[in-house]
């Protein structure tokens, strides 16, 4: 699905990324861990397109084409989704229109016609409730006093309906309670089959006890510093990042 | 005046909580300096320019010693207390064993006195006690430091979710009787808990001086209530002072019903994208006198802060509500939403609102919104004109502005308790409460 | 700059397209302001004597009144002096009795604005008063209307045919001494429009008129009147242009607006003067004296407004609400871009029982312009259970521009309820990026967002009006969501 090798990027002059090497098979879900500053949200950012980075040095491979050398709505057009840690609101934009007008740009890119209004309400409205939310969510503007649980929810609504086939999760987790992070991770698991591939960048090892991952990395100073099973996480949790740093060097 | 209780409580001084501790004494000297110095706050402190305590330095309160707790009235006691609960029961400021219930609370959880977990717990109190509160501010936080008898110590551990919502019942038996409690909640990282603080009393003239810190460390969650319904001649501070780490989440929840004059403080500082909420319901008869002051600080970026506060007076009674928001210049995407709205149900009732934002940094969405005014008359016409009376059609109307505040409770004996009470204070002809 | 702030750029800053100069000739007085020229102006007008004596007062006033101080506005001093007071097409000697006497050149100035005078072409429903500088050129279904017994014509026009009816009226809302710019306009004003709607009916199609500056050095100083009689009601849309020149010139207009027992009046502006060039070179100052009178009991008065023109734009639409029961309502979008300044906003004054108020305002700055809200909701004793709701909204494009807000209340009347709500935020290049990620571009996203800012007031405008208004923000109407 998608294949980093020797990424190096900067922000101005400061090298954040310093050569990450990363191969993500179709159907595999990879998780990123790693300490504040390890550059997991400009990994994140650099693969969506967002401006103000540098690749100095590195290729990334997406579906056999060149990544980086689309724009970021073609990215997005050829399925490659960013649930945003920090989702932003759009007053006056309801949540219905935008995820219409998203889900039309990508048909269309698809060379297939509009989608009707009315299978299209009730395609949302299935995917709502799946994900426990109020369907009066739909008409109110894009996260506009949303709290930092619905705007997270938000972000995997758009996910289900989009159905993308690369999904980059950043710090989805981040801010949810319990609860919320239960139903979050339903959402993520029923979207999970062989020909979708994710990304989940998080800082506390709770994403992992509900949704399990087939790699667990650590990024750490820019680079990828260790790789395992899902039992990784535990031990980081439990001896801290000090451990992968130390074993690194 | 200030030296009245200087004196009383040199008396007591061996009975309140930690009196062997070091480090604790040198906190309570500070305090205690810097109360004798400033004294209870005056109508010239900015932020308590509605609010006369001047009382507190007229009649002398006294504080009691575990020794000399009053009489309780064991079912009216158990009334108050919520079913599906952990309970912590404090008398008139001392922890009662016999009237609590914490038996079987998981490992991983400490609930206990604030005097036992000084015994138990020296340096985890140490690094939390006193860590939450600005002494340097006009208020009621030095005295209390100074001189607090007891109060609740709880502890959660990271990624631990305590079961039950922990009832603390704070209960005043005496008249002329001063409580002065200090309080630490604090929550590991991920972990989860709902408190509610719940303060009552008997009918009589009294005084109770509460302050709770709050840590709320990474991506943990606190939900905390607090339910005001002391008698209506007492006189009521309490505070709530918040930490709040990345990605953590605060919810206040503050119904104030009782007393004759009675202030909260909540104040809570918020790290990048953490998120609070807070939510108020004040009802005022009589001469009551009830002041809220909330004072929201977005230190670093991306944090989110809700706020509804809404009064209902009557009578004579006087509401106010304070709001700060201050975002700091480096809180960047701070999402800020603030709103108090007032129904006045006579011509002699008062609402001083007053929002205040203090915005430094440039990108950030700040909204704000408040309203005074009585009761819609088109809204009343339109019940009329269904054939509902106008007695029945206002209150069902002030019910309804009290209920969005009610609905907000999500946890059903609470629910219970607080919709009862807001129904007792108010004329409730033609509400059946069956309906609700 | 970024490619994205480049893509807001493109969409507020699309060029002035309304910019060309009409080659006709004219008839101009030398520049100068006395009491001649005005003695000419009437004259040439052919009005009644009352007129003169009212332009003649309105002087005489003005002359002792000093220019306002600008609280937030950066202003070139202006030479009263230096501007020529009348300037019409020549052939207005004889007034054209039909559109076929009207000069084609001018038919086609307002054809190149998408305004055409010819009925035919018009969609049905709107007749429309053109005025091109100092005077109306043509007036378009006067006939139809006539039959419902409305009467829309040049307020030159009514001046002869029915002056007990504009004398009855005329500076009852607006005096002459009300403040500079209306003095200055009842000396000098040259034309607009002049509306009644009789008892009990309902104007049978939209009114509106369209005002073009063409010539150089010239000021433009219209006086509108409608008076809408017991329980009519009437949809009122104002339109205006001018060519691109390199001076300021000064538009000071007056509106005044009469609403009787249970009349309604509806009045919706859309303002592109010629905003200056993007370094602030020229431009039309604006600055408008609007006022309504709710006089009659359940009366209701709308004011719609889209400013995007104009260097400095000065208005205040408000409402008197005297009658019981009566409403005011004021919904705004001022769009200023480059060094553009504008200072707009309402006074809604409760003086009447149960009256009520809505004021939503949204303000969207972007380059290195200054956008002000100023409003003032007055609360009188008398006004029991009065009612206002205020929202202003202020959205900012880049980091050059400034957005203020200064809402006045002042309430003397205890049962009355005033809501304020106001917001600022900020066309952000995250909110920009996270649309692409959906996969829409970014000039989409741009016109999404700011139609969304907008729709609460676009959605007040007449149908076609929404459309100009929108076109003008460089929007699609694709991007009306719903």
């Amino acid at each position: 699905m998608i294949s980093i090798k020797n990424l190096h990027v900067s922000v101005g002059d400061k090298p954040i990324l310093k050569g990450v090497n990363l191969e993500i098979p179709a159907g595999e879900v990879h998780a990123i861990m790693g300490p504040n500053g390890a550059g997991k949200s400009t990994l994140s950012h650099v693969l969506s397109g967002k401006e103000g980075y540098t690749v100095t040095e590195g290729s990334v491979t997406y579906k056999g084409q060149d990544l980086l050398a689309l724009e970021p709505e073609m990215r997005a057009r050829e399925g490659v989704f960013l649930a945003f840690q920090y989702p932003v609101e759009i007053p006056g934009v309801s949540n219905i229109y935008l995820l219409k007008a998203a889900l039309n740009a990508m048909r269309k890119h698809h060379g297939k016609d509009e989608v009707d209004a009315l299978d299209f309400l009730t395609m949302v409205k299935g995917k709502i409730k799946a994900l426990e939310m109020d369907e009066k969510f739909l008409y109110r503007a894009v996260n506009e006093g949303f709290s930092g649980g619905e705007k997270k929810r938000n972000e995997i609504l758009q996910a289900a309906i989009l159905e993308p086939s690369f999904c980059i999760l950043d710090e989805t987790d981040s801010g949810l309670d319990i609860d919320a992070l239960k139903v979050v991770s339903k959402g993520v698991n029923a979207l999970r089959d062989e020909a979708r591939s994710f990304l989940m960048i998080t800082h506390y090892q709770r994403l992992l006890d509900y949704i399990t991952p087939d790699v667990v990395h650590v990024l750490a100073d820019g680079k990828i510093v260790k790789s395992g099973g899902p039992e990784l996480a535990l031990e980081l949790e439990a001896k801290g990042y000090h451990w992968v740093e130390e074993q690194v060097a | 005046m200030t030296t009245q209780y200087s004196e009383a409580y040199a008396k007591l001084e061996n009975s309140l909580a930690g009196s062997s501790l070091s480090w604790l004494s040198e906190l309570r000297t500070q305090a205690k300096e810097q109360f004798l110095e400033r004294g209870f706050p005056r109508l010239s402190d900015e932020e308590w320019r509605y609010s006369n305590v001047s009382v507190l330095d007229k009649k002398a309160f006294s504080p009691v010693s575990d020794s000399e707790l009053g009489h309780i009235d064991i079912a009216d006691l158990d009334s108050y207390k919520l079913a599906d609960c952990w309970t912590l029961v404090l008398v008139d400021g001392h922890y009662s064993a016999s009237l609590s219930d914490l038996d079987g609370i998981a490992d991983a959880v400490i609930v206990s006195s604030m005097v036992d977990a000084l015994k138990n717990h020296p340096e985890k109190v140490k690094s939390y006690l006193g860590q939450a509160v600005d002494l340097k501010e006009a208020g009621f936080k030095a005295f209390n430091q100074a001189w607090f008898s007891d109060g609740v110590f709880v502890s959660v551990a990271a990624n631990t979710v305590l079961d039950k919502p922990l009832q603390v019942l704070h209960v005043v038996t005496s008249a002329e009787v001063l409580a002065n409690t200090h309080h630490v909640i604090a929550l590991g990282t991920g972990a989860e808990a709902t408190v509610i603080e719940t303060f009552i009393g008997c009918a009589e003239r009294y005084a109770t001086v509460s302050v709770t810190e709050v840590f709320v460390e990474k991506n943990a969650g606190l939900s905390l209530y607090k339910t005001q319904l002391e008698s209506d001649k007492a006189v009521h501070l309490g505070g709530v002072y918040v930490k709040q780490a990345r990605d953590s989440r605060f919810k206040h929840t503050n119904f104030a019903f009782g007393s004759l004059l009675a202030r909260t403080d909540v104040h809570t500082d918020l790290s990048q994208a953490s998120e609070c909420d807070l939510n108020g319901l004040y009802l005022g008869v009589k001469r009551q006198h009830i002041d809220n002051h909330t004072r929201i600080t977005h230190v670093e970026p991306y944090a989110i802060s809700k706020e509804l506060y809404k009064g209902v007076l009557n009578d004579k009674a006087r509401g106010v509500f304070q709001g700060r928001v201050i975002v700091a210049e480096q809180a960047q995407k701070t999402d800020s939403d603030m709103h108090n709205h007032n129904l006045l149900l006579s011509d002699n009732a008062e609402a001083d609102t007053k929002p205040q934002l203090e915005i430094y940094a440039d990108d950030v969405k700040c909204a704000h919104g408040i309203t005074v005014g009585q009761l819609d008359d088109k809204s009343i016409f339109a019940l009329q004109s269904r054939g509902i009376d106008e007695e029945t059609a206002r209150n069902m109307l002030t019910f309804a502005f009290a209920n969005e505040m009610v609905n907000k409770i999500k946890f059903k004996p609470l629910h219970e308790q607080i919709l009862t009470q807001v129904l007792e204070r108010f004329p409730q002809a033609g509400i059946d409460k069956a309906w609700l | 700059m970024s490619s994205s702030a480049e893509e807001i750029e493109k969409v507020i800053g699309q060029k002035y397209k309304e910019g060309f100069v009409t080659e006709i000739e004219v008839e101009t007085f030398e520049p100068g302001l006395n009491e001649d020229i005005i003695a000419r102006l009437s004259a040439i007008k052919g009005e009644p004597e009352f007129m003169l004596q009212y332009r003649l007062q309105a002087f005489r006033h003005w002359q002792t009144l000093e220019e306002p101080d600008w609280a937030q506005l950066n202003i070139d001093p202006i030479d009263y002096q230096a501007i020529s007071y009348y300037s019409a097409p020549k052939k207005d000697s004889e007034k054209p009795q039909s559109l076929d006497e009207v000069d084609p050149e001018l038919l086609d100035t307002y054809k190149k604005l998408g305004i055409p005078l010819d009925e035919q072409e018009r969609l049905a429903g709107v007749a429309v008063d053109a005025v091109f500088d100092s005077v109306s050129v043509a007036t378009t279904f006067k006939g139809k209307l006539k039959d419902a017994g409305v009467i829309f014509c040049p307020i030159s026009e009514a001046l002869q045919e029915y002056p007990e009816l504009v004398k009855q009226y005329l500076g009852t809302v607006v005096s002459e001494k009300d403040n500079f710019f209306a003095s200055l306009n009842a000396a000098v004003f040259t034309d607009g429009s002049f509306v009644y709607i009789p008892k009990g009916v309902r104007c049978p199609m939209e009114l509106s008129t369209y005002f073009r500056i063409n010539a150089a050095n010239t000021g433009q100083f219209e006086r509108t009147l409608i008076i809408a009689d017991d329980d009519s009601h009437v949809s009122y849309l104002e339109g205006c242009t001018a060519p691109m020149r390199d001076e300021n010139q000064l538009h000071a207009a007056v509106v005044e607006l009469v609403a009787m027992n249970n009349a309604e009046i509806k009045y919706s502006t859309v303002q592109n003067w010629y905003p200056g060039d993007e370094n602030g070179v020229g431009g039309i100052y604006n600055f408008v004296t609007k006022r309504a009178e709710c006089r009659g009991d359940n009366s209701k008065v709308s004011w719609t407004q889209v400013e995007t023109g104009s260097a400095i734009t000065w208005k205040y639409p408000s409402c008197v609400l005297l009658g019981d029961n009566s409403v005011g309502e004021f919904y705004s979008v001022a769009v200023t871009n480059n060094y553009q300044q504008a200072d707009t906003g309402t006074k809604m004054i409760h003086i009447g029982k149960n009256t009520s108020s809505t004021i939503i305002s949204k303000g969207i700055s972007a380059g290195k312009s200054q956008n002000t809200y100023r409003g003032l909701v007055k609360v009188a004793k008398s006004a029991e259970n009065a009612r206002n709701y205020t929202q202003c909204d202020s959205l900012l494009v880049g980091d050059t521009c400034g957005a203020h807000t200064f809402p006045y209340v002042e309430v003397k009347q205890p049962s009355a309820q005033v809501e304020h709500e106001a917001t600022t935020s900020k066309i952000s290049e995250d909110q920009l990026f996270f649309c692409q990620q959906r996969g829409i571009s970014a000039e989409d996203a741009v016109s999404m967002i700011v139609n969304g800012f907008c729709k609460s007031v676009f959605k007040e405008l007449p149908m076609e009006f929404a459309v100009e208004a929108q076109a003008l923000l460089g929007l699609s109407l694709e991007g009306s969501v719903g």
